[in-house]
């Protein structure tokens, strides 16, 4: 049989602008919090995966393993990818094969040293065509919001509640984040500050639908299961980790109103957890906008498509921090999501794994998450890099089915 | 990064917007593929590549940007969106063009979504001065307003002229004017240049024609605005207008750009007309190009008198022996050296010789190329239907006219001056299509254009009936531009914003 994956420790920096840090101090704080965690030292790391999406642009640096190696004076095998989901995933691709026992999945970003380019880099590397047309980072989730309401045809009220909907789903995440420490955006935000930033620009979404730039680092360490009931009382487990792709260019793909690669990613990695999105009641989305959360949730089958904005308004309405889908109640984006939390880019993922690994441990504080049944069993985060064009479905938790 | 090499592929598969259909399904992508997806290895090599340049598409869903990321902020805001064309088979990021809009109140998306849209030529960005100019054909306009799609239908011609003439001709001005004391001015759009003036005017001209672009032996472009001090227009002409017979990525055409203030456009059409009736040559037809973006130093500053009267556009020629609509009857030339008007190398705006340009450059050069032409052909004034003289003022082109004998109903039809303002290389050009756009078969038209520096050029041309049968192929005619409801004014300080371009 395969070995399964697990999560011993984690630890994250405080996302936002690291004017005065290094990236490489970033990543050290990242790793000494969870390292501080379990009994791990760095002779026990057998290799590392690490994530950063612009480093080579923002920071000039070309070779990060080479400086990773540097900070830990280790030799080992070291890897780097994208995004921090990638990562992770290749991390367990290579417990599962046995090939190592404990490694340290980290990312790391650092995003406002090009605070003036950010924008152009972003978008051109997510969507080139897109770019020479003259499309910006924010565009394309306009965009789908609009193909999204002519598909479903929402009009009238129903169009008032869904863009009411989206901008309780800002004001739930920064609620979320002000109970947040690490949080990029610790305060709270009212409906009217997000509907007047949309208003005062006359345009679909404003300032307070979309996810800030931000540095930050996250780290955590990933055994297989024997080792982890060594280290821990409480291993997270891996349960199931999957991706999926789609086109560069966003105009292509076929339906312009959804996310094919989440509902894709998220499918495999259901199956392997043999875990349904009804199990699921906590789960972390990729927030880049509020168009993003509200989508998400219907690719990742949490429920029907063009109805997600009524669950998230009820749930919302009276300033609860769930939405009400179905019956049930679903966490979206506890530690404030990309929204509030941050969004530096290859550290994003390790946030959402923080997150969950957390709330499942019960160790969230004033956040915790309590369902009827007690704590939340199972945790989900899904990430993306670019617009849609990968994403990562990582279903955690702290049990298992043979 | 902008003058690395990609720059030049994104130009070179954007400028035309080129798509490919697969021969056994019929999907459809943007940018050239060798196979389908959908049929595999089997449809290697069996797929079709389609023009998306002379076609239209709907705008089917878009937004509005107001913060551009760094390279589009001289646009300041735009709608940015997405165009589907062939029902959806083909899906592409757009910007709108055209448009000012300085405030979102003012764009109503839904209105404009469902809106169908034409593809045009268009600077693609904001480069470095010291940068290759990136150029793309994502940028759309209405096809309800100013400029309205056309179809391009090639028409294999029938009847062979005994000499050569105009085979057909296109006028570009663009949307933009500035209204000052009783004169209009075209003024570009941020995005629009000589380049884009000198491709919207071959474009135009190959529809009027009807003549396969591939056949199209040579391209002469003929600018005092031109970018560049060195690359040529004519180059971008012939690859976006795929003139010539393709060879892989090249075109199997001769470009050229030429150049005598405002003449270096109707200079060449003695050349032109040369080139086709040399029996050895084997280009059967030529174009010739005058465009500009014409350029003044601001008012108040050296040279600034020029502020009053420059516009924006440009007019092409199609020259051949075959389906003629009006032949080359004669021309006469002549030259010296008169600094009137000059721009140093690296400066960005002409001088100007003041009262001298008058009597001893403009009007010493038209008079006698005019008058020395007539002679030589044995003909008067009164034998004359229409006088196109060039037009750098409203009040030159009058009294010359006046003084070799002809009057208002004979030259008032050429005088473009005051719709479009002085369009330099274009604006004896854009005269002479105003004139063809109206004229009957079996008139006699005498063009004398004048270039600063300075030399003038006299041609006599003579209408045929093709000038009728071909003359409901051009919606978009010089009178079409120049009375367009679409037409939008600007002050005088957007016209200089958009006039310095991107």
């Amino acid at each position: 049989m395969q070995k399964r994956p697990a999560i011993v420790a984690v630890g994250r920096t405080k996302f936002g602008e690291h004017y005065g840090k290094e990236p490489e101090k970033l990543i050290e704080e990242a790793w000494l919090a969870a390292s501080s965690e379990c009994s791990i030292e760095r002779k026990d790391l057998e290799a590392c995966y690490m994530s950063d999406c612009l480093l080579p642009i923002t920071n000039k640096l070309g070779l990060e393993e080479g400086f990773l190696s540097e900070l830990t004076e280790l030799h080992v095998p070291m890897e780097v990818t994208r995004s921090f989901s990638a990562a992770l995933l290749t991390a367990c691709h290579a417990i599962q094969a046995g090939v190592y026992n404990t490694v340290l999945v980290g990312g790391i970003e650092k995003m406002t040293d090009r605070w003036d380019k950010i924008r152009d880099d972003l978008m051109l590397l997510d969507d080139p065509w897109s770019y020479y047309a003259g499309a910006t980072p924010e565009s394309n989730h306009e965009l789908m919001l609009r193909a999204y309401i002519k598909k479903h045809h929402i009009t009238g009220a129903n169009l008032e509640e869904l863009n009411l909907a989206l901008a309780e789903i800002s004001v739930k995440n920064h609620a979320n984040a002000a109970k947040n420490k690490y949080a990029q955006f610790q305060r709270k935000i009212t409906l009217d500050q997000v509907l007047s930033a949309r208003k005062s620009t006359h345009k679909p979404l404003g300032l307070y639908d979309f996810a800030p730039v931000s540095d930050g680092a996250s780290a955590l360490i990933l055994t297989s299961e024997t080792t982890a009931k060594e280290m821990t009382t409480q291993p997270i487990y891996v349960l199931g980790c999957a991706s999926a792709t789609d086109y560069l260019n966003y105009p292509a793909r076929e339906d312009l109103s959804r996310f094919l690669a989440a509902e894709l990613s998220m499918k495999s990695a259901s199956k392997t957890a043999k875990i349904t999105s009804s199990n699921l009641h906590l789960i972390e989305v990729n927030d880049q906008s509020t168009v993003m959360e509200m989508v998400s949730l219907e690719d990742l089958g949490f429920c029907e498509p063009g109805t997600a904005w009524h669950g998230i308004h009820e749930g919302c309405k009276h300033g609860q921090n769930y939405y009400e889908i179905g019956s049930r109640q679903l966490f979206v984006n506890t530690d404030g999501g990309l929204k509030a939390d941050g969004n530096p880019l290859g550290a994003t993922g390790g946030a959402q794994i923080f997150e969950i690994y957390r709330q499942l441990r019960g160790e969230a504080g004033e956040r915790q998450v309590k369902l009827e049944s007690g704590l939340p069993e199972y945790g989900c985060a899904v990430e993306f890099e670019g617009f849609g064009t990968k994403a990562y479905a990582t279903i955690l938790g702290v049990k298992y089915d043979e | 990064m902008s003058s690395e090499p990609i720059e030049r592929r994104v130009s070179y598969l954007g400028d035309r917007l080129k798509a490919s259909r697969c021969q056994s399904c019929a999907k459809e992508y943007f940018e050239v593929r060798d196979y389908c997806t959908n049929c595999g290895r089997k449809s290697y090599g069996k797929m079709d590549s389609i023009d998306l340049f002379y076609d239209k598409g709907t705008l089917e869903i878009c937004t509005f940007i107001n913060e551009p990321t760094n390279k589009f902020t001289k646009l300041g805001s735009y709608v940015y969106g997405i165009v589907s064309f062939h029902d959806g088979k083909i899906k592409v990021p757009a910007r709108l063009t055209d448009q000012l809009v300085c405030d979102g109140k003012d764009v109503d998306l839904d209105s404009l979504e469902g809106r169908e849209v034409v593809p045009r030529f268009r600077r693609r960005y904001s480069v470095g001065k010291s940068d290759v100019v990136p150029t793309i054909s994502l940028a759309f306009t209405l096809a309800d307003e100013y400029y309205p799609h056309q179809e391009y239908h090639v028409i294999q011609p029938t009847k062979d002229y005994e000499l050569p003439g105009i085979v057909g001709y296109g006028a570009y001005s663009s949307r933009f004017r500035i209204k000052e004391e009783g004169l209009e001015r075209a003024v570009p759009f941020i995005d629009e240049d000589s380049v884009t003036a000198a491709v919207e005017a071959g474009k135009l001209a190959l529809i009027h024609s009807g003549l396969n672009s591939a056949w199209i032996g040579k391209v002469y472009a003929g600018s005092e605005s031109n970018p560049y001090a060195v690359k040529p227009i004519a180059s971008k002409v012939a690859q976006v207008l795929k003139l010539g017979e393709e060879e892989g990525d090249l075109q199997g055409v001769d470009a050229v750009d030429t150049e005598f203030a405002c003449k270096a456009g109707s200079s060449m059409f003695k050349d032109a007309c040369a080139l086709v009736s040399y029996p050895k040559s084997g280009i059967e037809y030529a174009m010739v190009i005058g465009a500009d973006n014409s350029q003044a130093a601001p008012r108040g500053c050296p040279g600034g008198e020029l502020d009053a009267f420059v516009g924006y556009g440009g007019a092409a020629f199609i020259f051949g022996k075959k389906d003629v609509v009006a032949e080359m009857e004669g021309w006469y030339s002549c030259t010296s050296d008169t600094p009137d008007f000059w721009r140093r190398d690296g400066e960005p705006f002409p001088m100007h010789g003041g009262r001298f340009t008058g009597d001893p450059a403009y009007h010493k050069h038209v008079r006698k190329a005019a008058s020395k032409l007539m002679e030589r052909l044995n003909l008067k004034a009164s034998d004359i239907n229409y006088f196109v003289p060039h037009q750098p003022n409203p009040a030159f082109p009058v009294r010359v006219a006046r003084e070799l004998g002809f009057k208002e109903e004979q030259y008032s039809p050429a005088i473009q001056i005051t719709k479009f303002g002085n369009t330099y290389s274009g604006a004896s050009l854009v005269g002479l299509a105003a004139v063809l756009d109206v004229a009957k078969p079996n008139e006699r038209i005498l063009l004398t254009s004048y270039g600063s520096g300075a030399g003038s050029d006299a041609y006599l041309l003579r209408t045929t009936s093709q000038l009728l049968d071909k003359r409901q192929r051009q919606k978009i005619t010089v009178r079409f531009q120049a009375e367009n409801p679409f037409v939008e004014y600007v002050d005088y300080t957007t016209y200089r914003r958009l006039k310095l371009g991107m």
